[in-house]
This record gives C-alpha cells, sequence and structure tokens, in this order.
C-alpha cells in the first residue's frame, strides 16, 4: 500500500497580525508551520504505516522554504518526500494547486491511499482535497477522524452535522483529515529530524509532473482574491437577566427600540 | 562543527517548543521552583533521543549525536532559557560536561562515552569548581594519585570535594577536574563509583529547577582508561580552549530570559490601562523599562550570532568574543528583568507572574561560567594587547570601517559606532600615556567600555545586510533603529565615562576631551527619541496583549 500525504506551509495563524491601515498581513516574524490538519493526516498516515507497513510519501507545493513541512513529514516517518516548486505555480487558486498535486500523485505511480487535512488554516477552504479526488477521477470522503485499513478497503469514520457516520471505501481513495478532539500532535526527535536529511527528497518542476502551464498559477486559477480584509468587530451583545419571562419583555422591548419590530 | 542546515535547526527548535508548551506549564515550573525540586521526568524525556534527545546537539554524527554547530546550541539554548533558566542549566551542564571529551578525547574514549551519552541519554555533570578554585582553577585541591599494579600505571585515585555542581545530584557521568602528579586533568567518574558521593542539593536564589550539589570523591578509584586524552597536566588547556564556545550558549541564557522578560511586559503594558491609556502608548514607561533592554538585547544577539558564524567557520578560541558575548548578554538580561518587574508594578512583585522569577534565575549569568568582573578582565586583557600590538589603530581602524559603512548605509547607527570606537581608541591611549592600567578598576572598566564600541559596530555591521538571520523578529525599519539607538548609547556613555574615568585617575586629561570629541556625540544623538518611539510601536505589534 502506497499513501501519498499532502501537506501545506501555512503562517501560524494565532500570530499573524493585520496592519488595520491597509488591511495586509503583516509576515514578518511570524513563523510558518505545518497545516494542523495536515499534521494530524500524517499522524494518521504512520499509524498505518505502524500496522500495515505502508510506504508514505509526503507531497507539498510551495516556495523552496516548504521543504521544512516536507522534511518534518520524513521525520515523522514518511520515507520520501516531494516539493512542487516553480514559478509556474505561483498564484494558484485550490483548483490549480488540486490540478498539480493530481499531477504529482499520478507521476509516483500506483498510489492507493491519499490523505490531506480538511483544510489549511490560512484559507479555510476545504477545497483542493476534493478538487485533488475529482481531478484523479478517485473516491473521497471529507472530514473523517480515524481511518482503518480492512485489505484493500479503508474503513473511515467520518464527521456530520450531530454524529458522525462510517464510511467503507475501495482503493483507491482520497481522505480528508480533520483533529480530533482527544488528537496530540506528535513532533520528531532531534535524531529523527537529522535522520530525515537522508531520505530521497524531490523537488519538481510544473515540466517534471508535466503540467500543463495553462491550469496553472493565476491564468489556470478560475478564482481570484479580489481583496483581503480582517472581519469587521461585531458590536458586543447585550446580555439580559432575569426570569425567562423578563428576559423575554426585554429582549421584545429592545427589538422594539431597534426597530425589528413595530411598536 | 559547522552548524546544521536551518530546516532540521527549525524542525528541532519547533519539537522542543512543542514538548514545552505540552509539559511544561507556568503553573508547573511555579510549583517547581517553590518546592525546589528539579523536575526528573522533563529532563528523562529531553535527553530521551525517541523523544526530544537535545543532548545529540554536542555529539557528532558519528557517535550517534546530531553534530550541532555553535549557532544551532545558541539557538537552542536561547529557547530554552525562555522555557526556564534551571531546565536550560541542567541541559547546559551536559553540555559543559561533554566538552572535556569533544576537545581532548582520545577516538577511543570519544567512541566509547560519546556514544553511551547518546544512546543511554546519559546526563552529564561538570565538575571542576570547589570551595577555593572558581574562577582560578590553579587552586585545585582534588587531588588524582597514581595507582599501581605490578609497576604500572592501572588508574587514579582521586579525593576532593567539587562545590556547586549543576547536575550534581542527578548525573549519570561526572566529568572531574582533578590534580594528578603531571598536572590538572580531567577524569570520567561514573555515579555508581565507590567512595563517590553527591551532596545535599542546594536552595538558591534562582534556576531552582536546575539541581546543584557538592560532590565527596574520598579515595575513589578511577581507571587509567578515563583520564581524558591519557595524558596528564591538559587539563586547564581543554577547559579553556572551549570558553569562546560555552561562554556563548550562556550569553543565549542571558539574552532568552532577558527578552522573556522583555515580552511579558511588553504584553501586559498594553492590558494596562491607567490615566486614560495603556501604559503601552506612555513615553516615560516605554523608554525607561521596555526600549533600551530590548535594544540592548538586540546588540548582544548581533554580537553572538556573528560570533557563532566565526566559530563554525572554523576560527578557534575567540575567548574575548565569547566573554565580551556573555558579559553583554547576561547584563543586559538582568537588567531587563529587573526593569520587568517594574514595569508589572506590585503585579511584577508576586510569584504569580513570572517575571520575578525569571529576575532570579537571570542572575546566575552574570556569575557562572565567570563572573561578569572575570569577564570584564578577560575582554581588557585581549583587546589590551590589540592596542599596544597595533599602536592604538586597533579600534581607530574598524572606526574607519564604519565610516564606510556609514557612507553606504546612513541608518544603520555605523556613523555613530565610528565615534564609540575612537572615543574608545582615545581612551585607551590616554591609559596607556599616562599609565593608568596600574588601577584594577580602570582595566575592568575599560573591558565594558569596548564591550559597548564592539556591539555598537557588529550590530551596525548586522543591520546593513540585506536579510536578517532566522532569529530576527523585527523588520528592517525596527532593527535599524534599535542599531542606531544602541550606537548613540554606546558613543554617549564611552565618551562621557572613558573621559571621567582617565580625569578620575591620572593627574590630568591632556587632550582626551577634544580627542572622545564630545561635540559629535552630542550631535549624533539627533533622532533618538523618534527612533525610541518606533521601536516601542514595533515592539507592541510584535508582542500583542494575549
Amino acid at each position: 500500500m502506497h499513501i501519498a500525504v499532502c501537506v501545506k506551509q501555512v503562517p501560524d495563524t494565532t500570530e499573524v497580525k493585520i496592519n488595520p491601515e491597509t488591511g495586509t498581513l503583516i509576515r514578518t516574524g511570524v513563523p510558518s508551520i505545518i497545516n494542523p490538519y495536515d499534521h494530524f493526516a500524517l499522524q494518521t498516515a504512520m499509524g498505518l504505516k505502524k500496522l500495515h507497513g505502508c510506504r508514505v510519501t509526503v507531497i507539498s507545493m510551495g516556495p523552496p522554504q516548504a521543504r521544512s513541512v516536507v522534511q518534518m513529514g520524513m521525520a515523522l516517518g514518511a520515507d520520501d518526500g516531494v516539493l512542487l516548486s516553480d514559478m509556474a505555480f505561483a498564484g494558484s487558486d485550490t483548483w490549480a494547486t488540486s490540478y498539480a498535486l493530481a499531477k504529482a500523485v499520478k507521476k509516483l505511480g500506483k498510489v492507493d491511499l491519499i490523505l490531506a487535512g480538511m483544510q489549511a488554516i490560512d484559507g479555510d477552504t476545504a477545497q483542493t482535497g476534493p478538487g485533488m479526488a475529482q481531478q484523479l477521477g478517485i473516491p473521497q470522503v471529507s472530514f473523517c477522524e480515524k481511518i482503518d485499513l480492512d485489505g484493500r478497503k479503508l474503513i473511515a469514520r467520518r464527521l456530520i452535522d450531530g454524529g458522525y457516520e462510517i464510511v467503507e471505501v475501495k482503493v483507491p481513495a482520497l481522505f480528508t483529515m480533520i483533529m480530533p478532539r482527544d488528537y496530540v500532535p506528535v513532533y520528531p526527535a532531534f535524531l529523527e529530524t537529522h535522520a530525515s536529511l537522508k531520505k530521497p527528497y524531490y523537488v519538481w518542476s510544473a515540466a517534471d509532473i508535466g503540467a500543463e502551464p495553462r491550469y496553472l498559477g493565476l491564468k489556470g486559477s478560475p478564482t481570484q482574491v479580489a481583496r483581503i480584509y480582517p472581519p469587521q468587530q461585531r458590536e458586543k451583545a447585550a446580555m439580559t437577566g432575569g426570569s425567562a419571562q423578563e428576559a423575554a419583555e426585554k429582549i421584545l422591548e429592545i427589538m422594539r427600540k431597534e426597530h425589528f419590530i413595530a411598536e | 562543527m559547522p552548524s546544521m542546515d536551518a530546516i532540521s535547526r527549525n524542525l528541532m527548535l519547533d519539537s522542543l517548543k512543542a514538548y514545552a508548551r505540552k509539559n511544561i506549564s507556568n503553573d508547573f515550573i511555579r510549583e517547581k521552583d517553590q518546592a525546589n525540586e528539579f523536575p526528573a521526568k522533563i529532563l528523562k524525556d529531553m535527553y530521551d533521543h525517541s523523544i526530544l534527545g537535545v543532548h545529540l546537539l554536542m555529539i557528532p554524527e558519528e557517535y550517534g549525536g546530531v553534530s550541532g554547530g555553535t549557532y544551532d546550541i545558541y539557538r537552542i539554548c536561547e529557547v530554552l532559557a525562555h522555557i526556564d533558566l534551571g531546565i536550560a542549566t541542567s541541559v547546559f551542564a551536559t553540555f559543559l560536561g561533554t566538552d572535556p571529551l569533544n576537545v581532548g578525547g582520545t577516538v577511543d574514549q570519544k567512541k566509547k562515552w560519546l556514544e553511551r551519552i547518546a544512546k543511554e541519554n546519559l546526563m552529564v555533570a561538570y565538575a571542576a569548581t570547589e570551595a577555593d578554585a572558581g574562577s582560578d582553577l590553579l587552586n585545585l585541591r582534588t587531588r588524582a594519585e597514581h595507582v599501581l599494579k605490578n609497576g604500572q600505571l592501572a588508574g587514579y585515585r582521586l579525593t576532593g570535594n567539587k562545590q556547586w555542581i549543576s547536575n550534581g545530584g542527578v548525573a549519570d557521568l561526572y566529568t572531574v577536574l582533578a590534580m594528578a602528579p603531571g598536572g590538572p586533568c580531567w577524569f570520567l567518574v561514573e555515579k555508581e563509583m565507590e567512595g563517590f558521593s553527591p551532596n545535599k542539593h542546594e536552595d538558591k536564589h534562582g534556576i531552582r529547577l536546575s539541581n546543584t550539589a557538592g560532590l565527596s570523591l574520598d579515595n575513589v578509584f578511577v581507571p587509567k582508561e578515563n583520564l581524558i586524552g591519557e595524558v596528564e597536566g591538559q587539563g586547564l588547556v581543554q577547559a579553556q580552549a572551549v570558553f569562546g564556545y560555552t561562554r556563548l550558549m550562556v550569553a543565549a541564557f542571558g539574552l532568552g530570559a532577558g527578552w522573556e522578560a522583555v515580552e511579558q511586559a511588553v504584553r501586559y503594558s498594553q492590558q494596562r490601562i491607567q490615566a486614560g491609556g495603556p501604559l503601552s502608548d506612555k513615553q516615560g514607561y516605554t523608554h525607561k523599562l521596555i526600549v533600551p533592554h530590548a535594544v540592548e538585547l538586540e546588540a548582544a544577539r548581533a554580537y553572538i550570532e556573528e560570533t557563532a558564524y566565526r566559530l563554525d567557520g572554523g576560527e578557534h578560541g575567540l575567548q574575548t568574543e565569547g566573554a565580551i558575548a556573555k558579559y553583554s548578554a547576561s547584563e543586559s538580561g538582568n537588567r531587563a528583568a529587573e526593569d520587568a518587574i517594574q514595569a508589572l508594578g506590585g503585579y511584577g512583585y508576586t510569584h504569580d507572574f513570572p517575571v520575578e522569577k525569571i529576575k532570579r534565575d537571570v542572575k546566575i549569568t552574570c556569575i557562572y561560567e565567570g563572573t561578569s568582573e572575570v569577564l570584564e578582565m578577560t575582554i581588557y586583557r585581549g583587546r589590551w594587547q590589540e592596542h599596544l600590538k597595533t599602536r592604538g589603530r586597533y579600534y581607530a581602524d574598524i572606526a574607519d570601517k564604519m565610516d564606510c559603512l556609514h557612507a553606504a548605509n546612513p541608518d544603520v547607527g555605523a556613523g555613530a559606532a565610528a565615534l564609540a570606537l575612537r572615543a574608545l581608541a582615545a581612551v585607551m591611549e590616554e591609559c596607556r600615556l599616562a599609565k593608568l592600567t596600574r588601577h584594577q578598576a580602570v582595566t575592568f572598566k575599560l573591558g565594558g567600555l569596548i564591550s559597548l564600541a564592539e556591539l555598537a559596530y557588529v550590530f551596525a555591521q548586522a543591520a546593513a545586510k540585506d536579510k536578517y538571520s532566522e532569529s530576527v523578529r523585527f523588520d528592517v525599519q525596527a532593527w535599524r533603529a534599535m542599531a542606531r539607538v544602541y550606537a548613540r548609547g554606546a558613543a554617549l556613555r564611552i565618551a562621557a565615562e572613558g573621559l571621567a574615568l582617565v580625569t578620575g585617575a591620572a593627574d590630568g586629561a591632556g587632550g582626551l576631551a577634544a580627542a572622545v570629541d564630545m561635540d559629535a556625540v552630542q550631535a549624533a544623538q539627533k533622532g533618538m527619541m523618534a527612533d525610541m518611539d518606533l521601536v516601542a510601536a514595533k515592539l507592541k505589534q510584535t508582542f500583542k496583549a494575549k
């Protein structure tokens, strides 16, 4: 079984500040981290590898410094790593990104299982994983918190509104992972990081994966970012106290005052 | 060893930070600090090569380590100091204890012991200090007597007492300095050896999470293979060979602990509203209690990094540079923590807020690995020789370089750094002419002024670079403003204090007043307030209130 895990390097959004005047992100001094959902996807792959002896390949797309997340994947136990890095990829939206990633997976040969985080914490789109499945023409199961392997069949526990469902899928398939509540991220020991430098690591360009330039970058992106701005701060909620009856009367009074309902 | 690649280093730093986030809370540290307790489980994890393996940084790859360079170790030490200086000290003790082996061990000894330290996660202690032998190791009383078997040397019997040994009560392996018939030597002593026993854990002012104990050696038999280097009399040379390097680690401790205190103060100052606005917006507060320390610490960072690059590049020794780095960073860290208590007011004075603990902790960096006063002397000695050898051109030449830098980059403080360097050269020359170095106080003071001038020019050089190192958390605008603030302050202090020093010690001050060019130094202060305002604003932006 060959597992490909897609990871993304993202700014630590807990540290990102927004310039209130220009509305742009202040990236100076903000650390880059592995997208936390992808981190869990990696750990899921390592769990499967431990139980079933799978081969695991980490894939990322980004500038040369994104090597960091690929190497982290290898330090956590992946067998090899690939970074898609090329100016041709710059400006790709989720669809163009999923096209490139799908091309890379094809180049890897027979990949049975693709794991990715549910979404990246910088964009929160949750589209790249499903986009890849579409490009590859394979089934996808999104929002999973657990995956078991039974022969050639995968059994996933998938979160849905108000509960979960168990889904069985035959390989090849793509799964996007959420983070379970009790999840504890594992970080590599120093020796594992050091050893990961000796694992096979490849940097592939658009030409390497046979991607057509028209499907990449801004040109290949059906969506484009018009503007980034911080969400408007909402007004503070007014709290009403007292019994249910008193609270209801108070709310009605406010609604009348604010002209939500007629006097 | 050259430093490792940035990605590997940063992954290791991330692993360390993640471990600390998960396992070392503020409450945990406060509890252990109050109980004066060594956090054995935490250190066991840190040394466990399957969990973290921090000790592997000091061990070359061929012996099972990760071959960390000076820059890597500086970065790890800074992060450790942010976490807790007691825990950092425990890791440092292993680094230090491993050093005599790295420097003086034979190939067989390295293979045997470094591999064991790596694989068995051994905690090491460095046992040099005695009651009468601190900075003055020649006063060593612990004896190593020959033990003969069939007329051949079989080993040594060690007898004596060691004092204030970090990891003293908890280490698995000790490198012990003792006087053999052929001179001082380092011996490897294992904790189970008969006649060896640690004393009680000391009740210290700070770094209370670090185990510190005396050691008793009562006729401890040590096989001759445990004499590091297998040649007697090399001990002090082996100890001194690494001072440039080990002092850089303590410098990183001063830097990390100092910055932790400043960050706490900056975050607090944005929440504390007084007289209609946050303290962070009040110059009387920021420009006294926060900005000067941020500036000093970043100047120390620039100097530490420069020294680390040089050591990783293959230069040896750099004892004077190591001394300047440690002296500046530890004194700055100590001052920063002191003012962080003030910045937090009543809260800062309680155990509930971490700054008072940082203050107690960071003081040790001004004491161990060479007290600040010993370092002032070391710095003076090293640079006085240069001053004499170059007939007073040593700093004048660097000042000329700073003029060139200023012409190309007028916004990095190089002009003020040149003034600082020329004032220093003039003060040193006046001291020579008037034979003032016969006063010990003059020599120590010169050590301090030398540090100011060197940091000023190294900071200006670093700030002029196109790209800053990974550790700098400020943008070009902020870091350059900091370099300017530092250089102006250095020029002013060297000129004023140098002049006062000479005037106070000599019969007359000759033409020194003209030579230090006080008018130019005063003129260079222009723009100081705007720069301080800018740094205060950038600090607020970088360390937001939580």
